[in-house]
């Protein structure tokens, strides 16, 4: 995979970023004195569910001249509780940030904790926690379409969309007892071992998948309608989205060739065969085919991780870190002891600073973990794709309708959990 | 690639893989010019502030804002066996930079400040900084210099204070269960 | 229509302290009991129960989703978890033409004005049901920026735990919202005394 892109520098001729603010969308000033601009407010409750977002847009008559973004209505202050926990208690708090493709955010916090540790994970661990993270994938892939075609009208998409959705959440139900926010990764590898009957539900469940993609694009992608409010819409250059930090499917659909399970392998992804989807045109309807290609690519790599799934223990030996099992505490006392300590105090990371980036749904995830030797981190910080998504909303919004804000706001996959954190 | 050509380079680290330059503070703008255009770091990650006050000591910050911390997950409150290397200055600002090339070379350029001295802006560098160094001047406090729109972002526009500050205390209030009555 | 208000002001006289119904400490059934009981008692008018009976049976919510809360809320409305059995399934974006605010997730400061304004722009009668532990209590993030329960600025009328709570959980929340309505307990609002 060689990406041949030139170098131009960030804000070049042809670039749409505008100035000399790049995240804000202002009104021409002879637009201002001659028309009649009116300012609407798109505010944080509104019926998309892309969740607490607020645009300010000012409009001369159906076009939009003029965008701010304004975020921050859910702010949680997650890095500021993450530090005062334990590092096994705080894997709870990163999959509430991006709440869709949780067990992603897990991973990135635990493989950070894993590289300051220097643990290696078996290979079991590793597969499962690939096989779950494209599971999230395809999660968040299905709640984006529903949510995204209710807002263009295509509404009987949502119970489709839902249904999978579902049956999903049956699966991590199966693995990990809860639907949501399955807190299942644990530092040195998965939390407990993967129940029986898991892997025939999943292989029942990934044989169906690619079918059920096909019916949602015989739904969509050659309707007219669809096309009419997708295509050309929030054109966003290549140049101009890698200057604005974009990853993930934006940045592919925009033409080009990049995610970061190729580029720089993590987990096992080098020892499955996918492909990567990308699209020239880089409009809402590119990145509507990406995530319906990258929904069958995930369940490609489902399937390979069932065939290809290894044996073997699931979490790491290192008793210093991990809880010994059950079993041992009746006759070791070293094991008593590293319980006990584990469970009071919480393992140590050594002094460092790490920053791991995942690809999760949106584009890279990334967690850059500061260590000062104790048992809590020093300083957390999760790197957001929907955080740069959003810095391009003007970019994209130059010459749109109203209508056309929904559509480019929605393909974007913006979601506000993690813009806010 | 040279690291002694870096405008402004102070120093190299190379840990967990990973490569950090630190960079004289006043001279950022050009380090991250030099950067993008000759060694090829066209996309800027992400812009993380730290602040280590209290690095070597115990906790500033705990429950209510008290040097007590909280008493259930207090951890570290009892002593660290071994004080970590102490840091320069106060605050640090992490600039993690990916080049688009095979190999996905990542580099993290860090520049040390204390309270109040501003940082230049790269936002005509990369111009994704924008929002990211928003936020740092949001939740940590540092100002950044020549920016064109440095307005709090996640926080409310008249909120006082920097929240991720160590100084600031984390919030929230005790809980009282119905069953206490 | 006019309804006589005063004499339900004081429930407690009738042996029902409202915050007690919806906790199980007694055991199954009681919360049917209990309300059974304070139907009877508050001696309700055949056209009370009847408005009471279209109230409770077509509650509309507000599309209020704000975290991970918001999926689980979504969920209800999809074919396994149908919340059309309980009318509840026209979700209105306008909150002036909603009854039932399901205020799910986290509620941070910033956006708690919001929160309150669209509270007051829905038209009585009106209830609200506080979705998961971040909009009961704060949930797991007690700090700076959460709001620590959300009925400090509105009168909510049941909570549901969860985190996020199961779409049946909130299914159990509506049904237990509608037979309140049906019993004649007033909105949380009125109970309070506070502004609605």
């Amino acid at each position: 995979m060689a990406l041949a892109i030139e170098r131009k520098p960030a804000i070049y001729e042809g670039s749409r970023i505008p100035r000399p603010i790049p995240t804000v969308l202002q009104v021409d000033p002879k637009l201002r004195e001659e028309g009649d601009i009116l300012e609407v407010n798109f505010g944080p409750n509104h019926p998309s569910t892309h969740g607490v977002l607020r645009l300010v847009v000012e409009l001369n008559g159906e076009r939009v001249v003029g965008l701010k973004a304004v975020v921050g209505y859910l702010h949680t202050g997650f890095e500021k509780n993450m530090e005062q926990k334990t590092y096994w208690k705080a894997i709870t708090y990163p999959e509430r940030i991006d709440y869709l493709s949780f067990q992603i955010n897990e991973l990135v916090f635990v493989l950070a904790i894993e590289k300051l540790l220097g643990v290696e994970v078996p290979p079991k661990a590793t597969w499962m926690r690939m096989l779950l993270s494209e599971l999230n994938r395809i999660h968040s892939h299905l709640v984006w379409l529903g949510t995204a075609a209710l807002e263009l009208g295509a509404i009987s998409l949502l119970w489709y969309c839902f249904r999978e959705r579902d049956a999903i959440l049956d699966l991590f139900e199966l693995v990990t007892g809860v639907r949501m926010h399955t807190r299942y990764f644990q530092a040195g590898g998965l939390a407990e071992d993967i129940p029986p009957g898991f892997f025939t539900e999943c292989r029942r469940f990934a044989d169906v998948m690619e079918a059920r993609v096909d019916e949602y694009e015989d739904i969509l992608s050659r309707q007219a309608i669809w096309l009419e409010r997708t295509r050309g819409i929030g054109l966003l250059s290549a140049e101009d989205a890698i200057a604005l930090g974009q990853s993930g499917p934006v940045l592919r659909a925009s033409g080009v060739d990049w995610d970061l399970r190729k580029a720089d392998p993590y987990l096992a992804y080098d020892q499955v065969d996918f492909n990567v989807p990308v699209y020239p045109n880089g409009d809402v309807y590119d990145r509507y085919l990406v995530h319906m290609d990258e929904m069958r690519e995930s369940t490609r790599i489902v399937q390979q991780a069932l065939d290809g799934m290894p044996v073997g223990p699931w979490i790491v030996d290192d008793r210093k870190i991990v809880l010994p099992p059950r079993h041992e505490l009746h006759t070791s006392m070293e094991s008593l002891i590293h319980h006990f300590k584990l469970v009071t105090e919480g393992y140590r990371v050594p002094e460092g600073e790490v920053y791991v980036a995942v690809e999760s749904a949106r584009g890279e995830l990334g967690c850059y973990l500061v260590s000062d030797g104790g048992p809590s981190p020093w300083r957390v910080k999760f790197r957001a794709p929907s955080f740069a998504a959003l810095e391009a909303t003007a970019t994209c919004m130059s010459d749109a309708l109203v209508a056309d804000l929904i559509a480019i706001v929605g393909s974007l996959d913006t979601l506000m959990g993690e813009v806010d954190r | 690639m040279s690291w002694q050509h870096i405008p402004g380079f102070l120093e190299k680290r190379e840990a967990h893989g990973e490569t950090t330059v630190v960079v004289e503070r006043e001279r950022l703008l050009e380090a991250a010019r030099y950067l993008r255009d000759e060694a090829g770091f066209n996309v800027l990650a992400d812009i993380a502030a730290t602040d280590y006050l209290g690095w070597n000591e115990r906790r500033v910050a705990g429950y209510w804002g008290s040097i007590g911390g909280r008493d259930i997950n207090s951890p570290g409150s009892w002593g660290l066996h071994k004080k970590p290397q102490p840091k320069p200055r106060r605050f640090s600002v992490s600039y993690h930079l990916l080049a688009l090339r095979e190999g996905a070379g990542r580099l993290r350029l860090q520049v040390w400040c204390e309270d109040g001295e501003p940082v230049p802006s790269v936002v005509s560098v990369w111009p994704t900084a924008d929002w990211h160094e928003r936020e740092a001047w949001d939740l940590m406090g540092i100002p950044i210099a020549d920016h064109p729109n440095l307005e709090r972002i996640l926080m409310d526009e008249d909120w006082e204070g920097h929240p991720l500050r160590k100084d600031y205390p984390l919030g929230g209030e005790p809980v009282r269960f119905s069953g206490e009555e | 229509m006019a309804v006589e208000r005063k004499r339900r002001a004081n429930l407690a006289d009738y042996g029902l302290n409202s915050e007690r119904v919806l906790m199980r400490r007694k055991g199954p059934g009681v919360f049917e009991q209990e309300l059974g009981d304070l139907e009877s008692k508050l001696m309700l008018t055949t056209v009370e129960k009847a408005v009471a009976w279209a109230q409770g049976h077509s509650i509309w919510p507000d599309t209020f989703g704000l975290a991970c809360c918001a999926m689980e809320m979504i969920a209800i409305v999809s074919s396994r978890y149908d919340v059309a059995r309980f009318g509840a399934e026209v979700f209105r974006s306008s909150p002036r033409q909603a009854d039932l605010l399901i205020v799910s997730g986290r509620v941070s400061h910033k956006m708690a004005p919001p929160l309150r304004q669209i509270y007051d722009q829905m038209l009585e009668p009106k209830w609200v049901i506080a979705m998961g532990a971040c909009a009961s209590s704060g949930g797991m993030f007690s700090n700076y920026a959460v709001l620590q329960g959300v009925d400090k600025i509105v009168a909510v009328d049941v909570h549901v735990p969860g985190c996020p709570p199961r779409p049946e959980a909130l299914l159990e929340g509506i049904v237990r919202l509608q037979e309140k309505i049906l019993a004649g307990v007033p909105p949380a609002y009125e109970i309070r005394g506070v502004a609605s």
